[in-house]
């Protein structure tokens, strides 16, 4: 097999696993993490300030935390480690498309799952070449899905020095 | 201000200056914490010329930007965002923002925030196109008609 063929069947073992793990959001959404947001942001709104959460926040929710990692199961650390032993060394992230089924509100506890979308490549990029790897997160309270996210990261060969 | 809105409309604009201090208490707030946006001797010697914003707030300042224009009863339905060049501190990130589209009740904005090395952000944002007449629900967050 190929460089690029051994990419692909990982890609593909990792895809047919589906929503291969699972983290559960490490504190339930909560007024004092949703304050330090919006005046991070300079951003106020009554509404967030009695209850709901801003809809961007899903994702702050179920962030692991410092010194945290996520599951090793994961499926975009599972490719992106792939991509890094074939040389693939350098991540940017490129591509964030959220979509919210409605807003949360304090004292929920959401967990997020975790699928590979699709593996992309290897392309010409200004970057150096790489692979689009395509994750795709869905959080939910209980069996409710109340948001998603595709997120895409390019994995590249970085051009050497300069 | 948006009982209204149709393709064409913009926006008002908004510049928002950036110092270490967005950067890395944005970063906390998000609960990133990866170094490169609060460590400026790692991201220097990463590659990067100081720390930069991380994504999660790019995407918060978008919200942010889309409701501060619209008014605080803006539902959004999505935010898809490309990202580019990056947001240092010192440079200063300016929004800009037009309606391109408003069908079956979700008006769809265009977003480009940029910096001076060039657009950090561009994507689109789904809003609830409200009707004539205005449904506040305060503090319930049932679905008007999901019982009918």
């Amino acid at each position: 097999m190929t460089a690029h063929e051994r990419i692909v069947a990982e890609a593909e073992r990792i895809k047919a696993l589906g929503e291969a793990s699972e983290s559960v959001a490490p504190y339930p959404v909560n007024q004092p993490t949703i304050g330090a947001w919006l005046d991070a942001m300079g951003y106020d709104s009554e509404r967030f300030r009695h209850g709901e959460a801003p809809p961007s926040m899903a994702q702050v929710w179920t962030m692991p935390g410092l010194g945290r990692k996520r599951p090793p199961e994961d499926p975009l650390t599972r490719m992106t480690e792939f991509l890094t032993d074939a040389g693939y060394t350098a991540v940017l992230g490129t591509n964030c498309e959220q979509t919210y089924e409605r807003y949360l509100r304090v004292g929920e506890h959401p967990r997020v799952t975790s699928a590979l979308d699709s593996v992309v490549g290897p392309k010409q990029t200004a970057m150096g070449e790489g692979y689009f790897v395509t994750s795709r997160n869905t959080w939910y309270v209980g069996d409710e899905v109340v948001a998603t996210m595709l997120f895409r990261v390019l994995k590249f060969i970085p051009r050497a020095g300069g | 201000m948006n009982d209204r809105m149709k393709p064409g409309d913009t926006l008002p604009g908004w510049s928002l200056p950036l110092t270490p201090t967005t950067i890395v208490s944005t970063a906390i707030a998000t609960r990133d914490w990866q170094d490169v946006h609060h460590d400026r001797d790692v991201a220097q010697a990463a590659g990067s010329k100081d720390i930069f914003m991380n994504i999660l707030t790019s995407n918060g300042l978008v919200e942010r930007y889309v409701v501060d224009a619209l008014g605080p009863d803006t539902e959004l339905k999505g935010i898809a965002i490309r990202l580019g060049a990056p947001a240092y501190p010192y440079d200063t990130l300016t929004f800009r923002g037009e309606v391109t589209s408003v069908e079956d009740g979700i008006a769809t904005i265009s977003v480009v925030g940029s910096v001076s090395l060039g657009d950090h952000v561009t994507g689109t944002v789904r809003v609830v196109a409200l009707p004539a007449v205005e449904v506040r629900a305060p503090a319930s967050l049932e679905t008007p008609g999901a019982d009918a």
